[in-house]
Order: C-alpha cells, then structure tokens, then sequence
C-alpha cells in the first residue's frame, strides 16, 4: 500500500518538481536540471553530463579496479614493451639478482604500521597483498610460478625478479592481472610478494590460493597461518 | 515596575546570546570542542572539503567504543586491526606519536595533523622525520640495534614466521652495513635519510594514497559542509 507520502512524492518526480537550496551553484542546478528530466528522451546523456563544465571541473576519471602502486611501472615497462625494443634490451641485460630486502623493509610490512586499513570501507579485510618465504634458489622459485601461473591460464611476463601474470580469458568479473616479486631477506631466505594489479579482489583471493596449492613445494612459510597448515597437510598426504 | 523587569529580562537574553555566541556559529554542526576546518586545512596538506571528509572517518572510528568524540586506543586497535585485543608494538607507537597532548586519546586536531604527513602531497621531508621517530622507540635520536631487531621479530613472529636468530642477526647486520655509515652501532637522523634516499621504498607506508580520494570514500560529509559551491 503506498503512503500518501510516497504517492506525493512520485507525483513530483513524474512532474520535475522540485527546488534547489539556496546554496547551490548556478552550473549545478543547470546539470540537475538537465538530469531530472521525465522525458527520457530530452534528458541528458552520460556521455554529455562528461562534457558538461560544471561537472568537469576539479573532475579526475575513476579508473575501477586498478590499483595505484609505482612499484608497478617496471613490470609494466615488460607489458608495453613492443618487441623491437625488449630485443635490443635484451643484449645491454645484465643480470642482476633480487632486490635486497632489508630490515626496515621487512618492519614497513607489519600490520600496525599500515594505516591504509583504516579508511578500507570493506568489513571482510580481504588482503590486496599477500607473501610467503621460500628457501629454494630465485631463479627456481621464478620458474615454478611460471609453470604454474601458465597451467592456470595466465599469460606471464618476466624481467629480472619481478613478473606480471594476465588472465587469458577473463570471467564475467573482468580480467585479472596479478604482481609477482621476489626479494632476497637473507641467504637461502627470499620473500615473494604477491599483489593484485587489476580486477576483482576475490577473483584474486581465489587465485591466490590456487597459485599456493600448485607452489606448496617451494613455499617454506607463508604469512597465513591457515596457509601454512593447509601446506602441512597437502605434504602429508602426498607422502602416503 | 514592569518597564524595569524588561529591562533585566532583555539584558539576560542579551547575555545569553552572547554566551551561545561564543559557542556555536551558525551552520556549524560541530560541538565546540573540534577545531575549525580552516584552522586544520591551513595546517596541513588537506583542503577544507577532505578535513570534513575526514571528520566523518573520525566520527565512526571514535564511537566504535565509546561515543566521547575521541579515538581512545581500543578504538585505535579496532579500526587498525578490526581486533582490539591484538597487541601490538606499532600500533602502540603509531598512536604515541599521534598523541601530541600525551592524554591517551586522540582528538580530531590530533588524528587531522598526524594523518596529513601521510598525504601524498605532503613533503617527503615530513614523512622521513616521521619514519624515524616511529622507529626510534626510545626517542633517544637515533635508532639502535636492539630496537631494530624487537621490531624485526615483532613483524615476523605477526606473520606466524619465526626465523632463527641467526637469520635475524644476519638480516640485521647487512641493514646495519649499509645504513650506519659512522659504524657506531646507531642509525641517527643523517644517516636514515640518507638510507631512504638510497631506497624510497622504504617510505611507502608513509603515503596513504585513499588520502586524495577521502572525499569520495566519505561523501556524507557534504551535509555538514562550510564549503561554497562553487
């Protein structure tokens, strides 16, 4: 049963009627106008609201999704590289081994000191970013996550100790696009840091515990306690 | 007798007014004890319309515990950790640092300042000087070996990863190898910024780029906005 409120208020908005509170700006109401327009018709396009100046002003395009990281740009340098000059790259390649991480890098990781959380309007905490320690040579952990991301349908670019892996067929979420690099924290001792570059965050959630399944021979100790346990007893039974 | 009980009547109301003048200005739906956007805003790297975003993120981080308009270090933990029973080393220095007053709770001039060295727009100088402060724990100037090392094991033994002490030290006396160019077993001022100029990484957690978009996260704050239209 609709109030005669509610059928008031439908009223009005089928007539357009409506005003405006002292305070707003000329080039507001002019777009507001020109969106609260009954006619379908006459009213006024995305497209066109995009164009309007008053809309345009201070206006920064959202981009969903993508995740600002400047650690980014060397493996995106690998993604937009045209062939022609990753060859000639190519010969000047020295190889060079892992970052170091060192002791600071590693306190920067630790939850209380990121305060990024405190304006994550999600209540399910879902981690952007995850890592695990692995004690098997870079160069062997480099191809295991190569062997393993292209078995799970991902196209995997590759410089020095960082990759980017690119969801072949993307699903109905969109594609994914995950950051891969792995640090040197101490001799024997390296950290691979995974982290979403693009796409759903529980596409990636997913994903991530996949990629963990197909590396638990290498991972020696990750951050996730249930990670850890799921490993232990994925090793156990393949042993019996 | 009636002409003179108006007058007193009138001078009361007067007076009242007065007093309310002092406190409230029209519009603002603030209670007195905040402090004035602008005020804010011309402190630090924030605009007046993302302190006002930023008022609506205190709000809800302050009322988690206990509705008093201020961020008690519970409530600090909760929205940090969504966990308040979680100790932990950082947290507790983070909200120290953010405690100017030294009161054990965090007002909005407080919780505005601190995060604003945390603005992408703010000077990497600010951010250095608040890194290092973090890490010297015992405010003493310079940031020591064994401080070093209680963070180390604090970040790992929080990820469920334990490594052995030797690797620990290891880890530690490379860091210390590069870092403490006057190898005197310290890491002063000087040479953590020069540490940091060799690895801006290491400042990365000093930038909070949700800062640029509060606006958008935090839109309810247009119902209070002082802020013309323009």
């Amino acid at each position: 049963m609709l109030s005669r409120l509610t059928i008031f208020v439908l009223a009005q908005v089928h007539a357009a009627e409506f005003s405006f509170p002292p305070w707003f700006s000329h080039g507001a109401r002019s777009l507001i106008e020109r969106i609260l327009d009954p006619n379908p018709r006459t009213r006024i396009t995305v497209m066109q609201i995009r164009e309007d100046d008053w809309f345009k002003k201070n206006y920064v395009p959202v981009r969903l999704y993508e995740d600002e990281d400047a650690n980014l740009d060397d493996v995106q340098a690998v993604f937009d590289d045209t062939e022609e000059k990753y060859v000639k790259e190519q010969k000047e390649f020295i190889e060079t081994g892992p970052s170091m991480m060192n002791a600071f890098n590693l306190i920067a990781l630790s939850q209380g000191l990121n305060l990024a959380v405190l304006f994550d309007r999600r209540q399910d905490h879902v981690k952007r970013q995850t890592r695990f320690i692995s004690r098997s040579e870079a160069k062997e952990i480099l191809a295991r996550i190569d062997a393993a991301a292209r078995l799970m349908n991902f196209k995997v670019h590759t410089r020095n100790f960082k990759m980017r892996l690119e969801e072949l067929t993307p699903g109905r979420t969109g594609q994914l696009s995950v950051a891969i690099e792995v640090f040197e924290v101490a001799p024997a001792f390296y950290m691979v840091e995974v982290r979403k570059a693009f796409g759903d965050i529980l596409e990636y959630h997913k994903f991530y515990k996949d990629l963990c399944c197909h590396l638990r021979g290498i991972i020696w100790k990750s951050a996730d306690k249930a990670d850890d346990l799921e490993n232990a007893q994925l090793m156990k039974a393949e042993i019996i | 007798m009636w002409q003179c009980l108006d007058h007193v009547s009138l001078g009361f109301h007067h007076m009242l007014d007065f007093l309310l003048g002092c406190c409230q200005t029209k519009g603002r739906k603030y209670s007195r004890d905040i402090e004035d956007p602008e005020t804010i805003a011309h402190d630090t790297s924030f605009s007046v319309s993302e302190v006002e975003a930023l008022y609506e993120l205190f709000k809800k981080i302050s009322s988690a515990v206990i509705d008093d308009g201020l961020i008690n270090k519970e409530e600090f933990k909760l929205a940090l950790f969504k966990n308040n029973k979680k100790e932990s080393l950082f947290a507790d220095r983070v909200f120290d640092l953010f405690d100017i007053k030294h009161n054990n709770v965090l007002d909005f001039g407080e919780f505005a300042r601190a995060l604003s060295v945390f603005h992408p727009n703010a000077s990497v100088e600010d951010k250095i000087e608040f890194a290092f402060q973090l890490y010297d724990f015992k405010q003493q100037g310079f940031i020591e070996r064994s401080e070093v090392k209680r963070m180390v094991v604090a970040t790992l033994a929080e990820a469920g990863m334990n490594l052995s002490d030797d690797v620990i030290e290891n880890i530690i006396d490379k860091t210390f190898e590069e870092a403490d160019t006057k190898h005197d077993g310290k890491i002063d001022k000087e040479e953590w910024r020069s540490l940091v100029q060799r690895h801006p990484s290491l400042l990365k957690n000093m930038t909070l780029p949700y800062l640029k978009d509060i606006t958008t996260s935090f839109p309810s704050f247009v119902f209070h906005s002082r802020v013309e239209d323009s």
